[in-house]
């Protein structure tokens, strides 16, 4: 059988005295679309940053495997070289630097890992053209130094934007929809709908069922204080809304 | 009882080789000065960052005439060049359209109490001397290069731009590698409702020590954009003295240091607003890498009567290693009561975070290290609208990224 994607076995990982992943283990194979869901500090953007390689964490216990391959001995540029890509919570604004400057760079370094040669003008113009397209991202926007002054739901369409750039094999959405208005959801979801393969894995981590409506996931995970309690089809999502988290407690109170 | 002016400082071997230079240069009064004070050290204010008793070790023999020369350091396509080669100036032939080249006896600069303009002053025996009138079209760029042997070399360079005239002046620093100690000097009057932009762009080698010293006045109406760049020699200072003696004019001062491993580079500003009506606005920028010591001092004056003025001081410090040292000094000297007089300071490392996110990209360090810094250091080549000169000048700065990292 062909290895998952991600394959994540009991990791722990901590910030400075504080445990914060209690043993998370989570695989998904390819072509499945996961969705974690669990109450605010949890543990999920934790989760995300540390699968994408953020040194702030240290990891006490476990591994993580992509596609086969140890993730966390990896650097953060090599983990995206090995086809990992994390649309951030929160994208970081980063003046001087264009958005255009900055995709070009990205994609460059990408096939530079493939052994590929840089991409023409004409070419890098064209992909981002049609992936902002279908993104309905402005062209002005990507002359804009990276993500200063863009909206929220600007921010979350430009990390789709790269998303789609980057062609990664496992993609993860920290809550790419919090902040985008409902016409951007829809915009949004046809985007990473639009990019879901036989080959490409996602783990979407999100506070609204209403997302699972537009990105119908194989599996949902429930996450809570730091590990994953509960999994399930996509009918938790609509428990969850109704019930809310205190089933899922691990330590009822 | 012993007077204490009597008591002689204690000469090390580069002022003694200064004072016969001094001597031989026909400048006894000066020589004498230098006997008596010495060079200045730190307990001198303006000199409180670098020190120049400490730092100046040696200073070679008095530049002779240069007999080879290597190539310009900085290539702006269209720009039509003129020469100071080991200090003595050479007028091109043809100039363009409302430029007329020649060269005065004597150096350029005012008097100034300050130890470098007066050996410029006392060794520089020409001037460059450029009038420039009606809108110049090509950048006039002054290329002062220090050829041959070690020497220590004295230029001097005088540009009044006409009233209502408008000029871009890049000078550029350069020459062998050899331990020159180079003291050079602008004099810029910019006319009545001119324009100007003047650059200077220090590309000296690892072992020069640099100096230079840009003194400007500006008219009424007047518009300056200056930029200081270093990005060579071993220890450099940049002196930047700017006076306001028309209403109505404004002054952009800018610098960028690029301040690698082993270096010592100093930017120290005095801007002063004589008259009513006046504005500037200084930026500076310091990018310190490796072992390494970047100064910034600013100091702005307003007169009493110089009702009215506005201005606002920057200093912004980026250190790429633990050993990097940013000083910045932001002086205000306030003595009119209606005026808009600001300064701030910052200093800082690369932002984790937008590391972490570049990298998460796929970029490596070394390159989301240079993204960043290169925007760090955007904003103050961004007013540059010459195209090939903004060109030229970033890649000063991508040489300077990509050199520093083996440097
Ligand atoms: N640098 C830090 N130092 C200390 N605690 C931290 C740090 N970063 C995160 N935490 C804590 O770790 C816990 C998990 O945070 P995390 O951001 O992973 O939660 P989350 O599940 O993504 O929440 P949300 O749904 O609100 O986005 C929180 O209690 C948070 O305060
Ligand atoms: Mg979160």
């Amino acid at each position: 059988m062909a290895n998952p994607i991600l394959e994540i076995r009991n990791l722990h990982a901590r910030i400075e005295d504080r445990e914060i992943l209690k043993g998370v283990n989570l695989s998904i194979p390819a072509g499945e679309l996961h969705a974690v869901m669990g109450r605010n500090g949890s543990g999920k953007s934790t989760l995300s940053y540390v699968l994408a390689g953020k040194d702030d964490y240290e990891i006490t216990e476990g591994e993580v495997l992509l596609d086969g391959v140890d993730l966390l001995a990896m650097e953060p540029d090599e983990r995206a070289a090995a086809g990992l890509f994390l649309a951030f919570q929160y994208p970081i604004e980063i003046p001087g630097v264009s958005t255009m400057t900055f995709l070009k760079a990205a994609m460059n370094a990408q096939r530079k890992s493939r052994g590929e040669g840089e991409l023409s003008t004409p070419d890098f113009m064209r992909a981002v053209k049609e992936a902002g397209a279908t993104l309905n991202i402005d062209a002005s926007m990507l002359k804009r130094p990276l993500n200063v002054g863009f909206s929220g739901g600007e921010k979350k369409r430009a990390e789709v934007l790269q998303m789609a750039l980057l062609a990664p094999k496992m993609c993860i959405l920290d809550e790419t929809d919090s902040g985008l208005d409902i016409d951007a959801l829809q915009v949004v979801a046809k985007g990473v709908n639009g990019l879901r393969t036989a080959q490409r894995s996602m783990l979407v981590i999100t506070h609204y069922q209403r997302l699972l409506n537009h990105i119908v996931p194989d599996v949902v995970h429930v996450f809570s204080d730091g590990r994953i309690v509960e999994s399930g089809d996509k009918s938790l999502a609509l428990q969850l809304e109704a019930k809310g988290y205190a089933d899922f407690d691990s330590e009822p109170a | 009882m012993m007077l204490k002016s009597k008591m002689p400082v204690r000469l090390n071997a580069a002022e003694e080789t200064l004072i016969a230079q001094l001597r031989d240069a026909g400048d006894g009064a000066q020589a004498e000065r230098l006997n008596v004070t010495g060079l200045p050290t730190r307990r001198v204010e303006s000199y409180h960052y670098t020190d120049l008793k400490m730092l100046l070790k040696a200073v070679p023999p008095l530049v002779e005439a240069a007999n080879s020369a290597s190539a310009p350091a900085l290539r702006v396509a269209g720009a039509y060049q003129l020469l100071i080669a080991n200090g003595v100036p050479h007028p091109g032939t043809t100039a363009p359209a409302g430029v007329i080249v020649g060269t005065s006896d004597g150096a350029a600069l005012s008097a100034h109490d300050d130890v470098l303009v007066r050996l410029n002053s006392a060794l520089a025996k020409k001037s460059l001397s450029l009038t420039l009138e009606g809108s110049v079209d090509p950048i006039i760029q002054i290329d002062r290069r220090t050829e041959g042997a070690a020497a220590h070399s004295a230029s001097s360079a005088r540009i009044f731009v006409a009233d209502n005239g408008s000029a871009t002046i890049l000078e550029t620093y350069s020459g062998s590698s050899e331990a020159h100690v180079t003291n050079n000097a602008s004099y810029i009057a910019v006319g009545r409702n001119a324009t100007v932009t003047h650059i200077t762009v220090d590309l000296s080698g690892d072992g020069v020590t640099h100096f230079a010293t840009n003194e400007y006045v500006l008219a009424e109406g007047a518009k300056l954009r200056t930029l200081a760049i270093h990005a060579g020699s071993a220890l450099a200072r940049t002196q930047i003295f700017a006076r306001f003696a028309g209403e109505g004019a404004h002054g952009d001062f800018g610098g960028l240091n690029l301040v690698g491993d082993g270096q010592h580079l100093d930017f120290t500003l005095d801007v002063n607003h004589g008259v009513p009506n006046t504005t500037s606005q200084e930026m500076f920028k310091q990018v310190g890498r490796g072992r390494s010591k970047g100064v910034f001092q600013g100091k702005i004056v307003v007169a009493r009567d110089a009702q009215k003025t506005d201005a606002k001081m920057m200093m912004q410090g980026l250190m790429l290693s633990d050993q990097a040292e940013i000083l910045s000094k932001p002086e205000l000297e306030i003595y009119a009561d209606d005026v808009v007089c600001g300064h701030g300071s910052t200093c800082g490392e690369l932002d984790a975070d937008s590391m972490f996110y570049l990298m998460s990209r796929g970029i490596s360090k070394p390159e989301a290290e240079t993204m960043l810094v290169r925007g760090f250091l955007e904003e103050v080549l961004d007013p540059i609208e010459d195209d090939e000169l903004n060109e030229a000048l970033t890649a000063v700065i991508d040489d300077w990224l990509v050199g520093a990292k083996q440097r």
